[in-house]
């Protein structure tokens, strides 16, 4: 054996290692979604049973249905997705091509916010949206997600208009088409792969948040990710449900992934080389 | 004949925080002409162009465009087209998008649109390809695309930024006439930016040499090829460049490295300081002149370039193919009073004689 394919096994080894050890739990709560409570708690742990839908009924239709709370992430989501575009897209262009003074020091503002670590922001935030009556609300939780999603997408999105050459820019003023038109018509279609990317990773950060969530929500705002805790209690723990729940919440999030699969990849490698692992 | 077109640039000064990129510039260029800038990078040339643009705005002077100043007004208002030297095609656009673009952008009719896009892809013979991307386009292809962009709005100016600086060899020779009878087809001026002055010669109608921001000859290509104004142009322009030699002139003859050569042509000049232009052309091997040693051959196939070693300096001759000096050889050398170019030493300013 040759040292190069000795090499290609070895490597091939220690990737199947790591997949399994990050598929592994996954697995395990797809399976354990399916077993009854007597089959979850069995010992030694079953891998052939007699598979069962009831916790999805349960979770989906039962008394402690996460529906509603499905519902409330994906609405808050989507709103701080959809802001969080409409605000980063003009900023990251200005960052990038606009001669603004003190241009360098907001640019490093902007990453600077993302260094904080978020525990530390929650009692503030909480005090903020108290006094403004805005606790347990879509709106108030949906500018406390801006605070992190914004400097994030802005730096990302910044990346990709810098990419763009600046005589494109220029070829479009001298064909009359005005600042604006030269923005939708020239400049967006060609980081329309950057939008891609900030969007996936805005909605995968919002989806996933679990910190803010339970602090600054309530009944009202109840997100999936606080919801499922519901089926873990000091008497019991409902092991079935909470996978099921588990699972329902990772859908989106799973399917989202593999259709962006190839704008992930490019988005994460974004800056690593001059040009490249963009588009 | 246009009467459109005309350019006034008076006293353009534009500075990039404490280095000046053009010092107080003034070029007055015709309707229909052909005019290029010419000079060496970073020489001002380039910043004279987007000034006129309007993609950069002088710090002083304006910039008047058939009677009207237009130094303040936005690049799209100007009626100016630009071929940018990296083309900047829109790439996400078919090539027929891309030609259409400048007239989208004025909300032209759809028929009219479509048959001024043909026109202008019939004039640069890329017809067949309008369906494609930019990307699947060959350089000159994508050159031929970029000027069907500038041409299809019928402006009254094309601003042409080094636009064949990144074709090979062999099709900017071909560009370069197909561009120039584009333009005479077109009969509107165009204002040409190269660092190549094969290509300026070639092509232009008259030309401004710029130097270090500022404008240091204008004339026709004859004009200045054949009476540089001073010993930076001459040494500029030509391939090989004029040979500039340190000389003593003092009744018709020049005193160069110790050497005496004969040059009555100068006498008139009286005794003075000078530096002695000669072009390549102009060195004539041939009994009865002064004395130098050839240093290196070099054939070219029609002419052979030769270097003469003339004490420290160097001389460079051109001569036919058949004329061949052997290496080493020590030859007698006289310059042709036609070829021959005075200097002032201090000013480096054409004397005429």
């Amino acid at each position: 054996m040759r040292p190069t394919r000795l090499r290609t096994c070895v490597l091939l080894l220690a990737s199947a290692l790591l997949v399994t050890a990050w598929v592994f739990p996954v697995l395990w709560g797809l399976l354990t979604s399916f077993k009854t409570e007597r089959d979850v708690l069995a010992y030694p742990p079953l891998l052939i049973f007699t598979p069962t839908l009831a916790n999805y009924r349960e979770v989906l239709f039962g008394s402690s249905s996460i529906l509603p709370n499905l519902v409330s992430s994906l609405v808050l989501t989507a709103c701080t997705t959809v802001l969080t575009l409409l605000l980063a897209v003009p900023a990251a262009y200005a960052l990038s091509r606009l001669r603004l003074p003190a241009k360098q020091a907001s640019g490093f503002y902007v990453l600077a916010t993302q260094m904080l670590p978020p525990v530390g922001l929650i009692i503030p935030y909480y005090l903020v949206l108290q006094r403004l009556g805005l606790l347990d609300s879509f709106t108030g939780m949906s500018a406390i997600y801006l605070t992190f999603s914004l400097p994030f997408a802005i730096w990302l999105m910044v990346s990709y208009f810098e990419d763009v050459p600046l005589e494109m820019e220029e070829a479009a003023l001298l064909d009359r088409a005005g600042r604006l038109r030269t923005l939708l018509y020239v400049i967006l279609p060609q980081v329309r792969g950057g939008i891609a990317v900030t969007t996936i990773f805005v909605f995968l950060n919002a989806w996933n948040e679990f910190l803010f969530a339970v602090v600054l929500g309530g009944n009202k705002v109840r997100l999936v990710t606080v919801a499922m805790f519901d089926f873990v209690s000091v008497e019991q723990t409902q092991w079935g449900r909470l996978a099921a729940a588990a699972m329902l919440a990772m859908a989106p999030v799973i399917v989202l992934g593999f259709a962006a699969q190839r704008h992930i990849v490019k988005g994460l490698t974004v800056g690593a080389v001059k040009g490249g692992g963009r588009r | 004949m246009t009467t459109t077109g005309q350019v006034h640039i008076k006293g353009v000064v534009k500075r990039h925080g404490t280095f000046t990129a053009l010092h107080g510039l003034d070029l007055e260029i015709a309707p229909g002409e052909f005019f290029a800038l010419l000079g060496p990078s970073g020489s001002g040339k380039s910043t004279t162009l987007r000034i006129l643009a309007g993609l950069d705005s002088p710090d002083e002077g304006c910039i008047v465009i058939d009677g009207m100043d237009v130094t303040d007004a936005q690049p799209g208002d100007r009626d100016i087209a630009m071929v940018f030297q990296s083309y900047a095609l829109y790439p996400h656009m078919t090539v027929y998008d891309n030609i259409a673009f400048p007239l989208r952008m004025i909300k032209t009719p759809a028929p009219e649109l479509d048959q001024a896009v043909r026109a202008a892809a019939g004039k640069v013979r890329i017809d067949q390809l309008l369906h494609r991307k930019p990307g699947q386009l060959s350089g000159g292809q994508q050159q031929r695309c970029a000027l069907a962009r500038a041409i299809v709005r019928k402006p009254r100016l094309f601003l042409l930024d080094e636009p064949l600086s990144n074709l090979d060899a062999k099709l900017r020779m071909e560009t370069r006439v197909e561009l120039k009878r584009l333009q005479r087809s077109l009969d509107a001026t165009a204002i040409y930016v190269t660092h190549d002055q094969e290509e300026a010669m070639a092509m232009a109608d008259r030309m401004a040499i710029f130097m270090d921001g500022r404008v240091v000859q204008v004339g026709t290509p004859d004009e200045v090829f054949g009476r540089p104004a001073s010993v930076t142009v001459a040494a500029f322009l030509g391939n090989p460049p004029m040979n500039l030699l340190a000389a003593s002139l003092a009744g018709g003859m020049a005193s160069v490295e110790g050497v005496a050569i004969s040059v009555p042509a100068l006498a008139a000049l009286g005794t003075r300081e000078i530096t002695l232009g000669a072009r390549p052309s102009a060195v004539v091997l041939g009994a009865g002149g002064f004395p130098a040693t050839v240093a290196l051959c070099e054939s070219l196939g029609e002419e052979t370039i030769v270097d003469l070693a003339l004490g420290a300096s160097l001389l460079r001759a051109r001569l036919p193919a058949g004329q061949r000096p052997r290496e080493g050889e020590t030859v007698e050398v006289t310059l042709r009073a036609s070829g021959l170019h005075a200097f002032d030493r201090t000013s480096g300013l054409r004397l005429d004689f």
